[in-house]
């Protein structure tokens, strides 16, 4: 059950364990899916968008460009004399920059707690899959509001019909930007949307040819975002004849599209990615091709292809073979320890992203590379120090939401600023000093129509002005009380207590032991029942270094 | 089937044969303070090389970007030919004191232009032949076949496969600061790395040995550092490296990444990529400056690649599309600076309008391998690839 809860969840609560004894793999499962579409509260908004700043240009120089061709951009005029006449602009250019992203990192609290406290959290589950596999990043999408719209698509149709799922990113406002297919028309058909639905979200490299991609990238002109809505402009729309994988035909996307479901190879490449995310990396050919079958067996209904999956000899067999992600360790450690809720401190996006997985943020369109690419000897340790975050509340934490502390210069031009120092001066760039200046520093700010580094500082003030702030809570721990409710003799007893609600793997043999003296060592005595009073302390070292082994990186 | 056996061929072969070097011996001996050292610095996203050294002089060129194209006068010269995109002053002044090889047309056959499997050939230096191991990994193996610490430091978030060994685990880390364990010391008795990584848990075993062994060293160099050069706006993680090099580390071999495929210019490229390649430049001319200030420039050689290059024709969103053939370049004060290669014909292009290569990109790797640290090309790289003379 231990198993079921860690790949179909992020890990059992300590109250749930007992719930779980004596079911049958299937009545288990029953605990993890959807009974409803119910799933808890919906994302508040700050609300910080305002009308103008969508579309958002690609770049500064691209809005200031715009400014001073026609006059206007992002919904705010040109001065008309006077300093620095676009610097309201680009104020704005950076205010949405930043606030945007940090209401994407409201985003990812708002998920993370649906993981952590989610009674059914396999939708949680398939959503993170779905996320990695269908990957944009908010860095270049640049709205928070088409990031989110994607995620409530992931978990609304994550375990429904993949056709379903593939049609509706496929025109998906998020996935559309972030593959430049905005600007796809029958005169300029853009290719890379066409190329990575065919490579990375459907049949893999080597199943068509590049002729094949130029084709489809013919189809799939005229797919167009208009803000939060995906249009098909007849206009652009190259409606000709094309050749696709054999076949002829005036093709449409979606004829595109149940041209790629119907090859067998789609159906392989889904459900061995579905495999290799719930259950093991290790997969042969003929395992790929059988679990292929399953899934057009199952006509692409996802929920139901785990359904099978789940309870399968091989997922029980593939119990401590999986190396969690960034996101199951931190989420499945605060439901093991159980937390209500995702706490403000550490901060859940910094720790993850400092692990290799920040949500909403994917390194590339393939997603994250699961599996060891997790691990590196210094994530290791950074995956031991965040538990000591947890565990340990950190006195010098500082939120990088409300204060600049990985931009500091943004603070500094502000501090310059107030001493009364010009513009100019205040925002003059520091250098080596007497050394050589390096280009990109040396002509920053050439253009006294605007300065930027004034606009970086502008921009930031403006937005911690409007988006909500994440409440900084650290958790609130007692293992004392948890250990005393356990009825433990010895330190022995401690020791296999975390080792069985923590761990999915054993320890490896004489840690165990280590561990038990370690902690008799702090408490002084070798009788649990007389140390409670003064245990928490000494539980808490013990604990961090419990999960800092290498063995709890094994789910 | 086959390759396995190969590698296995490898792995066992000795190092002490006629054709070793004194620069493998010096390897050999572990921390000798003389030996060389290749940096790798992976631009990923597909770098446009026709807009990094811009051929002003053919025509072609400018019938193929009229939007995109870079004016001769905004160029920073090499030549009645050649100019350098204007974000280029640092590798400029590389070119000018001729520390910088530019080696034109890399490719290989039948090229990919998935960002992934393109940059999978590059990282294993093996086409179409997949290869469970990186080139750099390879290299490492033959130049120590057993075991041992800081043979390959990959500074970065993961792993990349260029730097995947049979034999040893690289080093890798992102932050030096963060690159420690926080909290009470752990009294646990140290393990010994399993000698096997074929399970997860054995895997996770090594890695944690190999982080306990190195984790001190590495900040330790870090605090004593202190950068002599500017390296720009974005230091490409050059610094860190300095500071591995200054503090006497025996590592050769470093890899280094602009990541997250940020040089994938499908849209309005000019002023983004003008702007990456300015980062690039500034960093590594400030990387050879330092080291020319800490007396460590005669032992250093960097080499710059990308998956592919972009293709010709510019597209109609001031962009351009994934290609083939690439420019390589490789710098530092023991290279003798020039053209190398033949710069692929803008007219009758290949397959989809894209450059035919003339450099297969393993003469690169091949001329670094052998003529540079010492080490036979075919202990590494499967196949002939006569070395050029830049080193």
């Amino acid at each position: 059950m231990k198993h079921l809860a860690s790949r179909a969840g992020f890990g059992l609560r300590p109250a749930q364990a007992e719930r779980l004894v004596g079911l049958s793999p299937e009545q288990a499962l029953a605990q993890y899916s959807p009974a409803s579409n119910d799933s808890g509260p919906a994302f508040k908004h700050s609300g910080i968008f305002d009308p103008g700043l969508d579309p958002f240009p690609p770049s500064r120089p691209a809005t200031t460009e715009m400014a001073k061709r026609q006059g206007h951009a992002l919904g705010i005029k040109v001065k008309p004399e006077g300093n620095r006449p676009l610097q309201p602009i680009v104020n704005t250019f950076f205010y949405w920059l930043r606030a945007s992203r940090l209401e994407t990192d409201r985003i990812s609290y708002w998920w993370a707690n649906r993981m952590l406290s989610s009674d059914q959290p396999l939708r949680e589950k398939t959503a993170l899959f779905w996320h990695g596999h269908f990957a944009t990043n908010e860095d270049k999408v640049r709205d928070y509001r088409k990031m989110l719209l994607q995620l409530e698509t992931f978990q609304r149709l994550g375990l429904g019909n993949f056709r379903d799922l593939l049609i509706a990113v496929a025109q998906d406002p998020a996935m559309l930007v972030f593959l430049d297919a905005g600007v796809n028309t029958k005169d300029a058909p853009n290719e890379n949307f066409a190329r990575e639905i065919m490579e990375l979200f459907t049949m893999g490299v080597g199943e068509y040819g590049e002729e094949d991609v130029r084709e489809a990238a013919r189809a799939f002109t005229g797919w167009s975002v208009s803000g939060l809505d995906f249009y098909l402009n007849p206009e652009t729309h190259d409606a000709g004849q094309k050749t696709f994988l054999g076949e002829q035909g005036d093709f449409s996307g979606i004829e595109i599209i149940d041209r790629i479901l119907a090859r067998p190879q789609t159906s392989m490449f889904i459900a061995s990615k579905l495999y290799r995310f719930f259950v093991q990396d290790n997969l042969t050919v003929a395992g790929a091709e059988q679990l292929g079958a399953r899934l057009r067996f199952h006509d692409y209904e996802i929920g139901a292809f785990l359904q099978e999956l789940l309870v399968s000899n091989d997922f029980y067999s593939s119990a401590g073979e999986h190396i969690k992600s960034p996101v199951e360790l931190v989420i499945s450690t605060y439901r093991k320890i159980g937390l209500e809720s995702v706490p403000g401190a550490p901060d859940f996006n910094a720790v993850t992203g400092s692990l290799g997985q920040r949500l909403l943020h994917p390194p590339t369109v393939a997603g994250w590379s699961e599996g060891r690419s997790w691990i590196t000897p210094s994530l290791l340790f950074e995956r031991g120090n965040f538990v000591l975050d947890v565990v340990s509340p950190d006195l010098n934490f500082v939120p990088s939401d409300r204060y600049p502390t990985l931009t500091p210069e943004v603070a500094r031009v502000q501090k310059r600023l107030r001493t009364g120092m010009s513009v100019s001066q205040a925002t003059k760039p520091t250098g080596i000093a007497g050394g050589e200046m390096a280009q990109s520093n040396a002509l920053a700010d050439r253009d006294e129509a605007f300065n930027t580094r004034l606009g970086s500082m502008r921009g930031w003030q403006m937005a911690i002005e409007r988006v909500i702030p994440i409440p900084r809570t650290f958790a609130r721990i007692s293992l004392a009380q948890q250990v005393s409710d356990a009825h433990l003799d010895t330190p022995l007893d401690v020791v296999m207590y975390f080792e069985e609600r923590f761990f999915e793997t054993p320890l490896l043999p004489g840690v165990r032991e280590e561990f038990a003296a370690m902690l008799e060592r702090e408490l002084g005595s070798r009788e649990i029942s007389n140390t409670i009073s003064y245990a928490e302390e000494p539980l808490r070292l013990l604990l961090h270094a419990m999960l800092s082994r290498p063995e709890y990186q094994l789910g | 089937m086959k390759r396995r056996a190969v590698l296995q061929n490898l792995a066992g072969v000795s190092l002490m044969g006629p054709t070793l070097t004194s620069q493998a011996l010096s390897t050999q001996r572990g921390a000798a303070f003389d030996a060389p050292i290749l940096v790798v610095l992976e631009l990923s996203g597909g770098n446009d090389g026709l807009n990094t050294v811009v051929p002003f002089g053919d025509d072609d060129y400018y019938r193929l970007r009229p939007n995109i194209g870079i004016r001769p006068e905004q160029l920073l010269g090499l030549d009645d030919h050649f100019g350098f995109n204007p974000g280029m002053q640092g590798i400029h002044k590389l070119w000018q004191s001729d520390n910088l090889a530019l080696i034109h047309g890399c490719g290989y056959d039948d090229p990919s232009f998935s960002h992934f499997n393109s940059m999978a050939y590059w990282h294993t230096g093996a086409p179409h032949q997949g290869s469970e191991y990186g080139w750099m990994g390879r290299l490492a193996d033959a130049m120590v076949s057993e075991r041992q610490e800081d043979m390959l430091i990959n500074i970065g978030r993961s792993q990349s496969l260029a730097v995947k060994s049979a034999v040893h685990t690289p080093l890798v880390f992102d932050d030096p600061e963060r690159f420690q364990r926080r909290g009470q010391p752990n009294s646990l008795t140290p393990q010994v790395a399993p000698v096997s990584v074929r399970s997860n848990r054995d895997f996770l075993l090594a890695v944690n040995a190999s982080a306990r062994a190195s984790s001190a060293r590495i900040r330790q160099a870090w605090q004593d550092y202190r950068p002599e050069a500017d390296y720009g706006l974005v230091s490409m993680d050059l610094p860190k490296v300095a500071a591995c090099i200054k503090a006497g580390f025996a590592t050769q071999l470093y890899h280094v990444a602009v990541p997250n495929n940020a040089f994938d210019t499908h849209v309005q490229q000019s002023a983004l990529h003008r702007r990456l390649l300015s980062y690039v430049s500034d960093a590594v001319y400030g990387f050879l400056q330092d080291l020319k200030a800490m007396k460590q420039d005669h032992r250093v050689v960097i080499m710059l690649h990308s998956e592919f290059g972009r293709r010709p024709k510019e597209n109609a969103n001031l962009g351009t599309d994934h290609g083939s053939a690439n420019l390589m370049l490789v710098a530092g004060t023991p290279i003798q600076g020039g053209h190398y290669g033949q710069s692929p014909t803008l007219v009758g292009l290949g397959e989809g309008d894209n450059l035919r290569y003339t450099t297969d990109f393993r003469r690169v790797y091949g001329t670094l391998i052998s003529n540079w640290l010492g080490v036979p090309v075919n202990r590494v790289l499967r196949g002939n690839y006569p070395s050029f003379g830049f080193v």
